[in-house]
């Protein structure tokens, strides 16, 4: 499942970035087919089969809806399927909310591959040399997220053991909540106080200053990142020479079928599906592995172990 | 040596905003020509959002100032999860507002749109986020602007509370219809706003409310490190 996520967060980033790009702003249903096909099965390796089943109950009827209500806005089109209250439900206009449904739950489902992939730690390396300030606001923000949330639950606990959670009334809660919040603010701004007096100890903004980071860019991260920006720029130049190109309105343009459209086609598919790709590979390479290894494995370390040598 | 260094810098920083930024809001819309609103949408969305984030980089602040920040961001974002049993009851805005009215125009400008990214960290991020940190972003820097009135009067403050609501909720829309069509279609936008109705109505109530009972406690906290430390000079 990691094969994936251990790529330098660069490559990562650059990776949706391609993908995103293309799923979010093309309207070729081909493209779009794939880019929620691959979307989908991403995520079903990146989470629980639970989660999934999950996510359907909500995508699908998320999917159906905007399909359906999209002839109910737009009557554009040439071939009226019937009249509702006098206004022509078309099929341009059912196919094109096919369409945009299908690009909205692809990126939806991109978006959540991307949650689960690109942690705020590697958000964070990323942006640390561009923007330093911000991305230390940012890193020093999502660790008092937590520490909040904590000090939040212990300040109310100690607050009902005092009894002045008595009432069951939404206001005087809403005051208790309020009252809660108020302390956790004060202890919290007093800490950041503290903690900005520790951090210039420490020579915050000093220059020379270095930083740790776990990431290191190797060649595997070079061969990825070459993979897709090629393949990004294949789908590209079929965009570029309109050879992608698909309207609904007045009338849908037929499925362009030229060499340039195939190849951008075959290309995007093999982008979206990279992640997957990769997976089996790192599955088969760890089997293969594995098969080497002899059958009793136990009784080869045994053999290796330098006291048994001895004794021979 | 200092100078030598750092005039190519800028000059590099100037050419790839002056040259590659039209060339990518443009190039995009070319190449995208089906859904070219919505890219030159999110385009402006990050965009603007871009002069104020480099004046803060620029700016010199000191650790102190910066983890005050850090504060701010973090506690609207846990105060999403302080007051979950309320649903759709969001102090963001109002921690937004406050902090632009007793640190400034820039620090409302800093607390609004990186609430937006820090509470997406936890409830996901998606397209909508830079959307989110131009509404909160701007709100905040709003807010600044309008600082004395805000604090002199109530109602001013109360009046600001309900509009932010309101227009948060309107630029959210324009977001949804330019993604949902390409286009901008009036009757999906006007039936965006009306069906996210009782949100913005949820919003703007919950925004006073937040604004009533926060301003006090938040802004003698913040009135007071000011003056104690001399912070946001």
């Amino acid at each position: 499942m990691n094969t994936f996520a251990s790529y330098h967060p660069a490559v990562l980033m650059l990776y949706f970035i391609a993908v995103l790009l293309i799923a979010m702003f093309t309207q070729n249903p081909v493209l779009l087919a794939l880019a929620l096909l691959g979307g989908v099965s991403f995520c079903t390796l990146l989470e629980r089969p639970k989660d999934f089943l999950h996510n359907m109950a909500f995508y699908i009827p998320l999917f159906l809806m905007i399909a359906i209500t999209n002839p109910l806005f737009s009557h554009n089109g040439v071939t009226p399927l019937f009249f509702l209250n006098g206004n022509p439900v078309t099929l341009e206009a059912v196919l094109y909310g096919l369409d945009i449904a299908a690009m909205l739950v692809a990126v939806m489902y991109w978006f959540k591959c991307y949650n689960h992939i690109m942690t705020s730690e590697k958000i964070l390396f990323l942006f640390g040399k561009v923007i330093p300030k911000l991305s230390l606001l940012l890193s020093t923000a999502l660790r008092f997220v937590p520490l909040f949330k904590a000090q939040i639950k212990k300040i109310h606990q100690a607050q009902k053991a005092m009894g002045l959670y008595a009432s069951n009334s939404y206001v005087d809660k809403l005051r208790s909540a309020v009252r809660v919040f108020s302390a956790m603010l004060t202890w919290s701004l007093e800490n950041a106080i503290d903690t900005g007096s520790s951090m210039k100890a420490r020579g915050y903004g000093l220059k020379g200053r270095s930083h740790f980071a776990l990431f290191r860019f190797t060649a595997r991260d070079g061969l990825l990142s070459g993979a897709a920006v090629f393949l990004l720029a294949l789908v590209l130049l079929g965009t570029a020479l309109k050879e992608t190109a698909f309207s609904f309105y007045p009338r849908i343009t037929a499925l362009s079928a030229s060499p340039i459209a195939i190849l951008a086609y075959l290309a995007f598919g093999l982008l979206v599906f990279l992640p997957f790709l990769l997976e089996i590979v790192e599955n088969m390479r760890w089997k293969a592995l594995l098969s080497s290894v002899p059958k009793h494995g136990a009784l080869s370390l045994s053999d290796a172990t330098p006291g048994k040598d001895d004794k021979k | 040596m200092d100078k030598a260094i750092r005039s190519p810098q800028k000059m590099i920083t100037a050419c790839l905003l002056l040259i590659g930024v039209p060339l990518i809001v443009v190039g995009g819309a070319m190449l995208f020509q089906e859904k070219h609103y919505a890219w030159i949408s999110l385009c402006v969305a990050i965009l603007s959002c871009l002069p104020l984030f480099i004046c803060f980089e620029r700016k010199d602040s000191t650790a102190k100032e910066l983890i005050t920040l850090a504060v701010l961001v973090a506690v609207s974002a846990a105060g999403r999860f302080a007051f979950a049993w309320v649903p759709g009851f969001k102090p963001v805005t109002a921690i937004t507002v406050i902090a632009a009215m007793y640190l400034g125009r820039e620090a409302g400008f800093v607390v609004g749109a990186l609430s937006a990214v820090v509470s997406n960290f936890y409830f996901g991020q998606g397209p909508w986020t830079p959307f989110q940190m131009f509404a909160w972003g701007f709100l905040g820097f709003l807010a600044g602007v309008l600082a004395q009135p805000l604090k002199r009067q109530k109602i001013w403050m109360c009046l600001y509370g309900v509009l932010a609501g309101v227009l948060f909720s309107l630029i959210m829309d324009v977001w949804s219809t330019l993604w949902a069509d390409g286009g901008f279609n009036l009757s999906r936008y006007l039936a965006a706003c009306i069906s996210a109705l009782p949100f913005t109505i949820e919003y703007a109530v919950s925004n006073v409310i937040f604004l009533l009972l926060l301003t006090k406690p938040i802004g003698e906290k913040l009135e007071r490190i000011k003056r104690k430390y001399g912070l946001f000079g």
